[in-house]
């Protein structure tokens, strides 16, 4: 049977288990902020939070990554490929949403002839263990792009906290595989699963935030250029959080780091955002997205319009981050809703004219 | 699959100064490595990321033709810190090169039509890529009538100077000249690109103009092609934007729903008008 | 009074205040703070209406520094045909005096902006109050009597405001804005004469006290989150150069990476640009998402710019701060101190 039940005392078991061969990363509490980070004890795990304010996309596509190292002779240079792409690592305790964010993930960094394999090399060795929201903050609107506080399909295993103890399910082949090795699982009963089912109501209809995002392309297309974009954009004060801490973006700048000392370097990468002025700023001196309200709508545009022409999928995952931690509390759910109305307000003005 | 973001190296062969003020100069790489030059299948139009390990990458058209073998050309301009420091490269210096990148020019779908060819500028240089493979002995014969058009700010600025005198001589491909104002000694044509343009005046008639320059000579003569019933399928474009990867993974040049490093940089001016207007 | 009275009072008097010189035409925008749709969180506002006046609040929760919105890289607030608007901006007295310092230094034209002064009470440090709550959603925040509640779905807490407002805002000597004295029509509601603070700074005891050792230490744990977001550059109004130090290339200065080096080298090199100038209104701060505290360092320099140049800024439109001027009677004898 696929659905097991681990006691909430048997994590550190679990983790024991799992440490030898894998690199296991956990919900911790690091200062006050729940921080993804890869643990060395079962100690400090986390599993009763809300979400954390990085999302684990940093586990796989860090703040910053080495490209490639090199080391240079005279006229000389030789490179050093990254070694560490083959180590096994463990997503532990993550949400539904941020689960489904390394779909979005994989689908961009997989697209086109040249993919990105340092990102996909480590998502294949990946095993996301997620679970599910019993409390959804009223900043979640997940269920409003098809997603759900428990959605278990973009995992591996997927946990349900029962109280006392988690509802185990084996959702994928490299799941089941992995739960066969903890003979010592008990299955789970039907009452379990009632209460799971039970809880996943509950969450249901905890969700508060409903936005439509049915047509939003639709509506988003034909508006390039309507003035609601200076309004959006008036506070917003650019700078990176809503895309650093969004799960799904993944610009990134590259940079050349050279110790002169010992002529050794590297070649890394950096987040980036489309938020920052010099993003698209030509050496010419020319700027395409010259201020706030082209790049304001270039965010809005990318999650809703150009990513769902590319995927067929909404490239937002209804966290919340955005809402919880924008400065100027520039909120998406207004953005989003005053968008949605430029048809209705322009029916209302026909009808007036009419 | 291998990293993608690791050049692989090449050897300066050689550095040659392309106009009078020095800030314009031509790179040949020799791949260091005979199957990564193997590897290195482009066709007129692409661009390779290179770089200098230590300083910085950036992306530069591909000057020179596939036909011309054993090496790449790339005509670059000094404007910063990397541009700068391939400025003082010298022969022998290792360059990390990335590529081919991006779609290059259509050079099937150009079969069996005239070419007009349409420059200004430094933005030469993929044209000269086109150019000298399609009056390629091998490939000649596909394509009916070629004309070039390059113009530029004054005589000092002109490129590949002995590539043009060959084009010249030859009876099958019409070159036109042109500087923006009299100079002494200048017996080629004076004028903006597009009045020359109007003046030569290409037939649209089973034609594809192809023009490449800075964003106001792009503008005008669009306008005069279009007076001379070309349609936007016509004319090809190719586009500059802030590139960094090269693969369409950092996002830098994300327009729309596309990424100019890998659906273009070369766009039909029908595709570019289906665009937001962020180039 | 409790906090929630005088929170009345100010939105009363800040709203009728606006509503006139909306009417009147005085004013062609008025920047100000709305109600946050999160907890914890205010919005800031650009009204132009009278009809709109309702929608500006004061709820201990404002801390944005509005004088930002004046410094912007692409102007915003002109109109095609009437050129710059006029402006209104309710102005606590750290915004007061970061307008008057950007017109020191030349930034803005203080003859254009009508200053609606009004009498900070303090602001909320929200990132302490998240950080006690937990992993508990904040449902709903606000002040009775001397105290901030805190309600969630399954508790409520009270914290005293005087323990839960900003570092800053406890030391705070500059409560409303210091008034203007050749422009005394752009000062209206509340604003003060002022021209020089006493402070003791005795808040910096405690870290003075620590060994260099400590204090480095302290600075690594505090700034070792920081994911580059540049939220805290954004949100001071003293950050308005075309081109930021960290973002030029020619040459690169320093690196952009989240290595704990660069992070260091970005805030200490940024609180030394901003040494003189900051007005310790604490905004970088509150919008930090990883809730960086940065009031330490901004404080500390602000007792040295004190002690060593007597000068405080914001608070006088004809004084140039010190790193922008020089007198033969500054004293170098610091060059020769050892710490």
């Amino acid at each position: 049977m696929d659905q097991k039940i681990l006691m909430k005392n048997e994590i550190g078991k679990f983790y024991i288990e799992l440490a030898e061969d894998y690199n296991f990363y956990a919900p911790v509490n690091e200062k006050g902020i729940i921080t993804f980070k890869k643990v060395l004890n079962s100690g400090g795990i986390v599993l009763d939070y809300l979400n954390s304010k990085v999302p684990p996309k940093e586990i796989l596509f860090p703040k910053m990554e080495v490209l490639f190292e090199y080391k240079l002779d005279g006229k000389e240079v030789e490179i050093e490929d990254r070694k560490d792409l083959n180590e096994k690592n463990i997503i532990f305790g993550i949400r539904p949403c941020d689960a489904h964010s390394f779909i979005l993930l994989e689908n961009f960094f997989g697209l086109g002839d040249t993919p990105d394999e340092i990102f996909l090399k480590k998502r294949q060795n990946t095993t996301l263990i997620g679970i599910g929201c019993n409390t959804p903050r009223t900043t979640c609107f997940c269920t409003s792009i098809e997603g759900h506080p428990f959605n278990k399909v973009d995992f591996d295993i997927f946990l349900v906290d029962l109280g006392e103890k988690y509802l185990l399910e084996a959702v994928s082949d490299k799941g089941r595989e992995l739960v066969k090795k903890f003979s010592w699982l008990k299955d789970a009963k039907k009452d379990d699963l009632k209460q799971a089912e039970r809880l996943s109501k509950e969450a249901e209809e905890a969700i508060v935030t409903k936005l439509d995002l049915s047509h939003i392309d639709k509506v988003l297309d034909p508006n390039f250029d309507h003035p609601i974009w200076k309004e959006i954009s008036e506070i917003c004060v650019g700078c990176g959080t809503c895309s650093f801490l969004c799960p799904t973006c993944t610009c990134f700048d590259v940079i050349d780091e050279t110790n002169q000392y010992n002529n050794k370097g590297r070649r890394v990468r950096i987040w980036d955002t489309c938020q920052f002025c010099l993003y698209t700023l030509h050496t010419s001196g020319h700027n395409p997205r010259d201020s706030c309200i082209e790049r304001c709508r270039n965010r809005i545009m990318h999650k809703f319009s150009y990513y769902p022409e590319n995927y067929n999928v909404l490239g937002c995952v209804g966290c919340g981050r955005c809402v919880q931690l924008c400065p100027v509390n520039n909120d998406l759910r207004s953005i989003i809703q005053k968008i949605n109305q430029i048809e209705n307000k322009k029916k209302e003005a026909e009808k007036i004219s009419a | 699959m291998p990293n993608p973001y690791i050049p692989v190296l090449t050897t300066v062969k050689s550095i040659v100064s392309e106009n009078k003020v020095n800030d314009i100069k031509t790179i040949e790489l020799e791949f260091k490595k005979e199957e990564d030059y193997n590897n290195f299948a482009y066709i007129p139009g692409q661009f390779a990321e290179i770089s200098l390990i230590g300083k910085g990458e950036c992306p530069i058209g591909i000057a020179s033709s596939p036909t011309e073998e054993g090496s790449i050309k790339f005509t670059i301009k000094k404007m910063g810190e990397v541009t700068s420091g391939f400025h003082n490269c010298e022969i022998g210096d290792t360059v990390g090169v990335r590529g081919p990148c991006g779609n290059g020019w259509p050079i099937e779908d150009m079969k069996g039509k005239n070419i007009v060819v349409i420059g200004g500028g430094f933005a030469f240089s993929t044209l000269r890529s086109l150019v000298i493979y399609l009056l390629d002995e091998t490939h000649r014969q596909d394509y009916k009538d070629i004309t070039v058009i390059y113009g530029n700010r004054d005589s000092g600025e002109v490129l590949y100077r002995d590539v043009l005198e060959d084009w010249k001589k030859r009876n099958d491909i019409n070159v036109v000249l042109t500087i923006d104002r009299e100079e002494e000694g200048w017996i080629e044509k004076v004028g903006f690109v597009a009045p020359i343009v109007k003046e030569v005046g290409p037939s649209a008639d089973n034609a594809v103009a192809v023009v490449c320059g800075p964003p106001i000579m792009i503008k005008t003569t669009i306008a005069v092609l279009e007076e001379l019933k070309f349609t936007p399928e016509q004319i090809l474009n190719s586009l500059e934007m802030r590139m960094k990867c090269g693969i369409g993974k950092c996002g830098r040049c994300n327009i729309g729903n596309k990424y100019v490093c890998v659906d273009g940089p070369v766009f039909s001016l029908a595709e570019l008008k289906k665009l937001p207007s962020e180039y | 009074m409790g906090i929630e009275t005088e929170n009345q009072i100010i939105e009363k008097d800040m709203r009728d205040l606006a509503l006139k010189l909306l009417t009147n035409h005085e004013v062609d925008v008025i920047i100000g703070y709305t109600k946050g749709t999160i907890p914890l969180s205010s919005s800031p506002i650009m009204i132009t209406k009278p009809e709109e006046v309702d929608k500006l609040v004061w709820n201990n929760l404002c801390y944005v520094n509005l004088a930002k919105y004046l410094v912007p890289r692409i102007p915003q607030l002109v109109d095609p045909e009437k050129g710059n608007l006029k402006i209104g901006i309710i102005a606590k007295g750290c915004v007061g005096r970061a307008l008057i310092h950007l017109a020191v230094e030349n930034q803005i034209d203080l003859e254009n902006i009508k200053i609606i002064g009004i009498p900070c009470n303090g602001i909320i440090n929200r990132k302490k109050i998240e950080k006690e709550v937990g992993e508990k959603e904040i449902l709903e925040v606000y002040a009775s009597g001397d105290n901030i509640i805190v309600k969630g779905k399954n508790f409520e807490q009270k914290y005293a405001f005087d323990q839960y407002i900003n570092e800053l805002c406890k030391v705070c000597k500059v409560k409303t804005p210091p008034s203007i004295p050749d422009l005394m029509n752009s000062c209206m509601g509340e604003c003060q004469e002022i021209s020089s603070v006493e402070d003791s700074f005795s808040d910096l005891d405690e870290f003075e006290a620590k060994s260099s050792k400590e204090k480095w230490d302290y600075i690594k744990t505090t700034l070792e989150t920081c994911t580059r977001c540049y939220a805290c550059r954004e949100a001071c109004p003293m950050c308005y150069c075309n081109l930021c130090f960290v973002d030029q290339n020619k040459p690169v200065w320093f690196s952009k990476t989240t290595d704990l080096p660069d992070i260091i080298v970005f805030h200490l090199i940024r609180a030394m640009h901003l040494a003189g100038r900051c007005v310790a209104c604490g905004a970088c701060s509150s919008v930090c998402p990883m809730g960086i505290d940065l009031n330490l360092i901004t404080r500390k320099l602000e007792k040295i710019v004190k002690e060593r140049y007597n000068f405080t800024s914001g608070l006088n439109k004809e004084k140039l701060p010190p790193m922008m001027s020089f007198s033969m009677k500054d004293t170098e004898d610091f060059m020769l101190e050892e710490d």
